[in-house]
């Protein structure tokens, strides 16, 4: 049994560039999906009830669904139902911007439950209307706790996006199997492609860890 | 100032404020004792509807709250209120939690706000801690920037919720001068407060409330020397 560690190696900038779109995916998507789960998150604990139920409805789907299915949802279900073709980093972005909303919204609401009811009353007490309190008291203090496991929902969802390999999208997975094809050396790739995911989610953690020292988040 | 009539607070079956009516002048330091559960705390907080009534009227210099049309947001800007818990903002330093309703409700230049929340700070003695955060200081001093931060509003009036029973023994006096200098000022204060000493100093006049009903209300050196309840004298021989 002899290795041909020399074919990835040459293989490395190609798989290089599938993983730049890789991270480039997962970042689009994970701040979309921030920018959703902040919503959806404060929809989940508003006080409108029928918003409520609706934010509660979409997770429950989101997160009871195998993101595959919602993947081919997006990719070949809405071009039916809307008859435009739907490119496959739009599809893909989208796919999983909805899916990381979702994910987001349960962080979102956990860290503004977690801030004590008395910063609510205490900035009602002056005046705040609720939009304030929020703005101003509950979210500057929630944010800071969110951050590692925002950074955990960031690490699941860089791994994830190689789901979306199954539309032909070029990131890392699928491009590995393009170069598999052609060369016949699944151990060597795949082992060099599990070593290039290691070193972006070590990466996030690392950078996660930075961030809560710099805020001195003490939960 | 309030004119509170026939309130009634249920928390689901908890029937905890029994109708209570009372008025509060302009001026006047209340003090409300009581055992714990009495619905002391519950009936402050109904003053600033953090708690809203479920039956009577309160009426807070001639506006009804209890209405819902009253905007309680106008009502709250005239009303301070301190917390057991402090309740400052941690993310802000003590200048920025004193100047932060002047900046966003008044909606007051920066240089205003923080001119303001100094000469505030000043005040209750704590000018050099303006850059501290909540954190950094101990709890009697964050009291008496909880204190300064109700006062930016300039309020008519103060609610106090047992200022004084979150702090070690050696802190409660520096929270009390600065309630005491409030109360010469002339301020209306309404305080839920187990301070006897600060009552009696204090106090124009002591209610006693127990199982959700005012049971006496008294100036201090009746309410203390010659309460008229059995169940005022049963609490007041426990205490003092």
């Amino acid at each position: 049994m002899t290795f041909r560690w020399d074919i990835l190696f040459r293989s490395l900038p190609y798989l290089w560039e599938g993983a730049q779109m890789t991270i480039r995916l997962t970042t689009t998507s994970v701040g979309a999906g921030f920018i959703i789960g902040t919503l959806l998150g404060m929809a989940r604990i508003c006080q409108y009830r029928p918003l409520r139920t609706l934010a509660a409805i979409y997770i429950d789907f989101i997160r009871g669904t195998p993101l595959l299915v919602q993947i081919f949802l997006v990719y070949m279900g809405l071009p039916q139902l809307l008859s435009f073709p739907m490119p496959r980093l739009t599809a893909a972005f989208l796919a999983l911007s909805l899916n990381s909303g979702a994910y987001v919204a349960e962080i979102v609401r956990a860290g503004i439950q977690s801030v004590d009811p008395g910063q609510t009353e205490a900035a009602l007490s002056l005046g705040c209307s609720n939009a304030q309190v929020m703005r101003y008291v509950i979210l500057p203090q929630a944010f800071k706790r969110i951050i590692p496991p925002l950074g955990n929902e960031f690490i699941a969802m860089l791994k994830d996006s190689s789901l979306v390999s199954v539309i032909a999208l070029e990131e890392l997975v699928r491009r590995a199997n393009i170069v598999i094809t052609r060369t016949y050396r699944p151990f060597e790739i795949w082992l060099g492609v599990a070593f290039m995911y290691l070193i972006m989610t070590i990466a996030i953690s690392r950078l996660v860890a930075y961030m809560e020292r710099k805020l001195n988040i003490d939960v | 100032m309030f004119e509170i009539h026939d309130l009634h607070k249920h928390f689901g079956s908890l029937h905890v404020l029994k109708g209570i009516t009372c008025s509060i002048a302009k001026g006047q330091v209340v003090v409300i004792i009581g055992p714990s559960g009495s619905g002391k705390s519950t009936f402050l907080r109904c003053l600033n509807l953090l708690e809203k009534p479920t039956g009577g009227t309160i009426y807070v210099d001639g506006v009804n709250i209890t209405d819902p049309k009253t905007d309680i947001r106008k009502v709250r800007e005239n009303v301070g209120m301190v917390f057991q818990r402090f309740n400052l903002f941690p993310h802000m330093t003590a200048l920025e939690n004193v100047a932060f309703a002047p900046l966003r409700v008044l909606h007051l230049s920066k240089e205003e706000a923080r001119e303001r929340a100094l000469d505030l700070l000043v005040k209750v003695g704590l000018g050099d801690k303006a850059d501290s955060y909540p954190d950094q200081l101990s709890g009697g001093q964050q009291q008496r920037v909880a204190i300064a931060r109700a006062l930016a509003m300039r309020p008519k009036a103060m609610l106090f919720d047992e200022p004084t029973s979150a702090l070690d023994p050696e802190m409660i006096g520096e929270v009390l001068e600065v309630m005491k200098a409030l109360a010469e000022e002339g301020m209306t204060m309404v305080v839920v407060t187990h301070e006897m000493g600060f009552a009696r100093e204090v106090g124009d006049v002591v209610l006693f409330m127990d199982d959700g009903l005012i049971v006496e209300q008294a100036p201090p050196e009746i309410m203390f020397n010659c309460p008229s309840h059995d169940r005022t004298k049963a609490f007041l021989s426990k205490i003092l």
